[in-house]
């Protein structure tokens, strides 16, 4: 059931020409060379250290690795980071 | 995001948490809406971050549910400001008594400046300006307006015409039109002329009286020229006599002119020094360089310090060295004797009026003798040798 509602969604992005991270309540990562990460649409915060950001997404997570991080703003569904990027990883559940 | 200059005047904290589960902590704050920003992993289990100070009530249920432990850091912004100023008022103080000199000096009258008035008519306006306040170190808002000032003016002094009333700044401006007044007529009390000196008359131009000589005639000095005394026998009236009498008269003059002189001249250079002196002792001020001049003269002014209305025993004194230099100077003997000429005609010219002329110069005598020359001068003037003699009623 969860499986097709997430199959007819892609259908209905692809076909009105819809942006996905509304319709699909994806992630939007903008990344600002590697020196600033913005992600939108998280659902909270795993681990973090000046190393490592881990994030919880609707489906599955999100890992950033780098150096000295810190998280600039931190809103319920928004985060910016900043520090040296290295890595954006999905890890899926 | 937020602007961070607006966390300014809600007040902001830094805060250190540390134990088990610092990012749940976090997330736990978010929900409940609370503004988090900079957040920094300092160690192993320790994160900190800043939030606004608004929110530290919400912030205790939430770290008791936790299992970490709280801190607070640097604190931040207008509330902490405020309570710093509080802390040391001294400041404070200080700023508003400045704001508070600054606001009544700039308040004050620093000059009264007269312009196109006579000096005496200056002094009046002056004077009544004092009466009315307006003077240095008055305050502005305690004066009449300048319009007022400029009606009470003209009201009050008579020889004015016009007043421009300005306030510039902390300057009075007065701009002065005086009224032409008709020059009252000299009274001159009744008179006789009579001659200065020993002369032969050359020419005469009598007003008012009764002339007694004519053209080419030899007076001796004190003689009558013009009587006040005017009518035929009888009917006589004494009337101020008024004239010009031109005569020739004769001068004599000696110069003596040595052919060498030695002066002191000014250079023009000069060093400036300034010092602050107590009683005898005097410490420079400024400048500081060495004299090196050979001969020079010293010039010093001096000007007692005042506070207030008093005079302090500090005197503030400027001391001028001008470089001076010696100029020997030598004649022919031909040279000298024409500046000796020159000179006696000087001489001659500043002891005559104006309208007296010299007609005719000699040469007397001329020698030279210890390297000076001796002149003897005879000059023929033409001038106006007419003298007022009061006339002395009843005799």
């Amino acid at each position: 059931m969860k499986k097709w509602r997430q199959q007819v969604k892609k259908w209905l992005a692809n076909q009105l020409e819809l942006p996905a991270d509304v319709v699909m309540d994806l992630p939007r990562i903008t990344m600002i060379g590697h020196i600033h990460i913005y992600i939108e649409n998280h659902r909270g915060l795993l681990t973090f250290s000046d190393k490592e950001l881990r994030l919880l997404l609707k489906q599955g997570q999100l890992l950033v690795r780098g150096e000295e991080f810190v998280i600039k703003t931190i809103l319920p569904e928004e985060i910016l980071l900043e520090g040296k990027i290295q890595q954006v990883v999905y890890l899926d559940q | 995001m937020k602007n961070t200059w607006a966390h300014f005047f809600t007040g902001s904290v830094q805060v250190t948490i540390q134990g088990r589960g610092t990012e749940r902590l976090v997330n736990a704050c978010l929900r409940n809406g609370m503004t988090v920003w900079n957040v920094r992993k300092i160690g192993e289990d320790k994160l900190t971050f800043f939030m606004l100070l608004k929110d530290v009530p919400r912030l205790r249920p939430i770290v008791r549910q936790s299992e970490c432990k709280l801190s607070f850091g640097r604190r931040s912004g207008f509330p902490f400001l405020l309570k710093k100023t509080f802390a040391n008022f001294g400041f404070l103080l200080g700023i508003f008594l400045f704001l508070a000199v600054v606001f009544l000096l700039s308040n004050m009258v620093w000059g009264v400046h007269v312009q196109g008035a006579k000096p005496e008519t200056e002094h009046r306006i002056l004077k009544e300006l004092k009466q009315m306040g307006v003077e240095k170190g008055a305050f502005q808002f305690l004066l009449d307006p300048p319009e007022i000032i400029q009606k009470k003016l003209t009201d009050r002094i008579d020889t004015l015409t016009w007043v421009g009333v300005e306030l510039r700044g902390t300057t009075f401006y007065f701009q002065v039109v005086e009224k032409k007044q008709p020059k009252e007529p000299e009274q001159i009390p009744i008179r006789h002329l009579v001659a200065k000196k020993k002369a032969v008359i050359t020419d005469l131009f009598v007003e008012e009286g009764q002339p007694l000589v004519s053209v080419h005639d030899h007076v001796e000095k004190g003689q009558l020229l013009v009587s006040g005394i005017i009518g035929k026998e009888g009917q006589t009236k004494f009337v101020p006599a008024k004239g010009k009498i031109f005569g020739e008269t004769w001068y004599k003059s000696t110069v003596v002119l040595p052919l060498e002189a030695v002066f002191h001249v000014f250079t023009g250079k000069y060093v400036e020094k300034h010092y602050l002196s107590i009683q005898s002792f005097a410490i420079p001020v400024w400048g500081f360089q060495k004299l090196s001049f050979a001969h020079y003269e010293t010039e010093s002014q001096k000007r007692p310090l005042r506070f207030w209305k008093w005079e302090l025993p500090i005197v503030y004194e400027r001391v001028i060295y001008r470089e001076t230099e010696q100029v020997k100077r030598s004649y022919s003997w031909n040279e000298a004797f024409q500046q000796a000429k020159k000179i006696a005609r000087k001489e001659l010219q500043a002891k005559l009026d104006d309208d007296a002329s010299i007609k005719d110069e000699k040469v007397l005598h001329a020698e030279k003798e210890n390297g000076k020359v001796k002149v003897e001068m005879y000059y023929e003037v033409h001038e106006n040798i007419a003298q007022p003699q009061p006339i002395v009623q009843g005799d």
